[in-house]
């Protein structure tokens, strides 16, 4: 989910509650720890990296990107999320077929 | 604005869980994305917000930091974790039984009559004892999760010690529990033996060939964690050393 967020473009902290919020229709508020704990993991495991840092009012904003690994991980996970739900929708049809 | 800073203050207290080195690093802009998040007029952390914080940053702390691929080491910690929550509960056990009747729980005739009179010491004693244990694990458990090597010939100290022991723990009434620590302990005889058990499937994890090659040998300060070796090189742009 967070590398989704980042996935067009690199996002600092909040922008990526914010985004998450919204690509999964509001049900997933992430909180500030959960956050930072995920970013730390991304980072460790170099799937993600700082871009930039910037001082918005006088506060730290470090803006985060995708690494190449980090992009590829996305679109493995994209590329399974997507047979799963090609193959729910068959087995659908199938069943709604033998039931019509 | 007095609405405001009380809120930063109460984030910048909730913040303290976390390790130092990591607050240094990602402190300012936590505090920045907790700030814009917050309420209008909102004047304190909320309570689940206060646990995310709390749980992230008691996890940081205890969390191991060896590569993923440092499997065993990994297995490794998670079973000194379960050692840590085996001797807890071994605790909570000795005290319900010295509360209880600490005739039953001794074995002995002689001591029991001698320590039931001195109950409220022996309870002291015990919470004291079984607490230090809890803590030795979990100290052991973050050392080794860090591919320190002093770690791993510690534990293994610990484990020869509680090895040693184990006899004692059978034919006594003053027992042991943990990783080898003495501890004035009535819960019986198994949650030593369990104790016992994780200990030494941790040490032999620990010295597993798979094991070894993420410890670091003595005096080499080497990072191996990514975002450890980014605040290392961030603080040393941050401060340059003068000698």
């Amino acid at each position: 989910m967070i590398l989704t967020a980042l996935a067009n473009g690199s996002q600092h902290g909040y922008g990526i509650i914010i985004d998450v919020r919204e690509i999964s229709g509001g049900r997933v508020r992430l909180r500030a720890g959960t956050l930072y704990s995920a970013l730390d993991r991304l980072r460790a495991d170099e799937l993600i990296g700082v871009d930039r840092e910037e001082v918005v009012d006088g506060r730290l904003r470090r803006y985060y990107r995708l690494t190449p690994a980090g992009t590829r991980r996305l679109a493995a996970e994209a590329a399974r999320l997507q047979a799963a739900a090609a193959a729910a929708l068959t087995r659908l049809d199938l069943a709604g077929g033998m039931a019509t | 604005m007095t609405d405001q800073a009380d809120l930063e203050r109460g984030y910048r207290r909730l913040l303290a869980w976390y390790p130092p080195e990591f607050r240094r690093e990602n402190g300012p802009e936590i505090l920045a994305v907790l700030m814009a998040g917050a309420r209008d007029g909102q004047r304190r952390p909320g309570l689940a917000e206060s646990a995310d914080l709390i749980r992230s940053g008691v996890w940081m702390r205890l969390r191991p930091s060896v590569p993923r691929s440092a499997g065993t080491v990994r297995a490794a910690v998670r079973l000194m974790y379960a050692g840590a929550a085996v001797s807890a509960a071994g605790l909570i056990i000795g005290l319900t039984l010295i509360v209880v009747d600490i005739q039953v729980a001794v074995r002995g005739q002689f001591l029991g009559r001698s320590l039931a009179a001195q109950k409220p010491f022996v309870i002291t004693v015990s919470i004291v004892f079984g607490l230090a244990v809890i803590a030795l694990w979990l100290w052991m458990a973050r050392a080794n999760g860090q591919g320190r090597n002093w770690a791993r010939i510690l534990s293994t100290v610990l484990f020869v010690v509680a090895t040693l022991q184990l006899p004692g723990a059978f034919t006594q009434p003053v027992s042991h529990a943990g990783f080898g620590v003495t501890v004035l302990y009535y819960g019986g005889v198994e949650p030593f033996v369990a104790a016992w058990l994780v200990g030494g499937a941790a040490v032999w994890l620990l010295w597993r060939p798979a094991s070894t090659a993420f410890f670091r040998p003595p005096g080499s300060t080497q990072a191996r964690h990514p975002a450890e070796l980014d605040r290392l090189r961030s603080s040393r742009a941050r401060s340059p050393r003068r000698v």
